[in-house]
């Protein structure tokens, strides 16, 4: 009593005190332990970086990807490729209703597993490069694989953008199942028209031009990982949607 | 003394605090994104040339260079006095249901038909007074649709566009 009169400290406080310097103490014990360990390996084994990284392909082709620097310095790899560069071939024109091949899949190209989420978004822009609202996205077709592994988030689409997640770890160095398999237009877009008659050359001409001709589709594409290890938490944390993890199966909440 | 013990209270909660934060930004992200597209282009011109000789249209029809591939099908109209005979030398004309002949492949932006000869019957080989008849040749070509699994096809209820030629004295 006398030792507590003199401190003048309440015994609450006293044990927030004592529990605090235990969690510091605890979590440098765990950072001795760690160093401990790092210098172990490095004379036994080469050491094991723990980088991410994530890697976007098209038809089996990596378009685009951003993977955490070997070195560990907090340096990045990255580089980003124009989708659909090879849709049309030499000469060829983009024919509506025509299906074009369009595999995009996910590949882990870090060395810690990861869950991987795929947005995309499409859209038209008008002869000038101005996006055209007045044309419908769902013009723009995308033919999406079945039982492959992906769900999508209804909660998160809109007319332009749709979210996929992929439900299971995606391990270092695995390519998710495609997402998307075919890409086409709407034959409808040809629909409409604007007819003109013409007098020439002793003859009638019904010229008719079509009211989208040289509009261009858009299609962009935006991958995101995340680690697993509190998977929930880090994906609640990273990219605001909470999920249930079940035995590494990743389901929407 | 209030004023120490706040203080260890306040030092108490910025050391849990602090305590807590590495686990909250330890997680690993990244992301990537790529983007493409294409130019549709839509429509195109075409053009139909006839030449007569010997009671012949010799009839072509060609695209411009640019203009998206295409179906063409055509068809003349006479006089019943004076019926008309199709024929063409490649086989690439066929006659349809509807009396129209449809050229057999996809024509492509500044490519031709083949010719399809229309002959005229029934034309006397002396006449003793001018003879004046017309023969129309009407043409229509409408772009080559696709189905999902990439073979072609035609939709004649779109034609994108109708021409006729002129008559003949």
């Amino acid at each position: 009593m006398k030792n507590r009169k003199k401190w003048g400290l309440p015994v609450g406080t006293l044990l927030m005190f004592v529990a605090a310097a235990v969690m510091l103490l605890t979590s440098t014990v765990g950072g001795a332990r760690a160093a401990l360990t790092f210098y172990s390996e490095a004379y036994t084994s080469r050491m094991q970086m723990r980088n991410i990284g994530v890697t976007l392909m098209e038809n089996g082709r990596e378009i685009s990807w951003r993977n955490y620097g070997q070195e560990a310095d907090g340096s990045w790899s990255s580089t980003e490729n124009e989708l659909l560069s090879g849709l049309l071939g030499e000469g060829e024109t983009l024919q509506p209703g025509k299906a074009y091949k369009e595999e995009l899949a996910v590949r882990n190209s870090g060395t810690i597993d990861q869950y991987v989420r795929v947005s995309l978004y499409r859209y038209w822009l008008d002869q000038d490069g101005n996006k055209l609202r007045t044309l419908s996205p769902d013009l723009i077709h995308l033919k999406f694989a079945e039982n492959s592994g992906w769900i999508q988030d209804p909660d998160a689409a809109t007319e332009e953008r749709l979210v996929f997640y992929y439900q299971s770890p995606l391990g270092a160095e695995e390519t998710t199942p495609a997402l998307v398999q075919t890409l086409s237009i709407d034959p409808s877009i040809a629909s409409h028209v604007t007819q003109e008659e013409r007098e020439e050359n002793g003859g009638t001409t019904i010229v008719t031009t079509y009211d989208y001709d040289g509009v261009q589709f858009r299609l962009e594409a935006e991958v995101n990982a995340v680690q697993t290890h509190n998977g929930e938490d880090a994906i609640w944390s990273a990219w605001g949607r909470q999920v249930n993890i079940s035995d590494g199966i990743l389901s929407l909440a | 003394m209030k004023r120490a013990s706040k203080a260890i209270a306040l030092l108490c909660a910025v050391l849990v605090a602090a305590a807590s934060l590495p686990s909250a930004l330890a997680y690993f992200t990244t992301y990537t994104r790529a983007q493409g597209g294409a130019v549709l282009h839509l429509g195109g011109s075409t053009h139909i040339t006839e030449e007569f000789s010997n009671w012949t249209k010799r009839v072509v029809i060609t695209s411009e260079a640019g203009s998206q591939p295409v179906y063409v099908r055509a068809r003349a109209f006479s006089g019943s006095q004076y019926p008309l005979t199709y024929s063409d030398e490649g086989g690439s004309w066929s006659a349809g249901d509807d009396g129209y002949y449809y050229y057999n492949q996809i024509l492509n932006g500044g490519a031709s038909t083949p010719e399809l000869l229309i002959h005229i019957d029934g034309v006397p080989e002396k006449v003793a007074e001018e003879l004046q008849f017309q023969v129309v040749v009407v043409y229509e070509t409408t772009p080559v649709r696709y189905h999902e699994n990439g073979e072609p096809y035609a939709d004649w209820a779109q034609a994108l566009k109708t021409g006729e030629g002129g008559g003949e004295q």
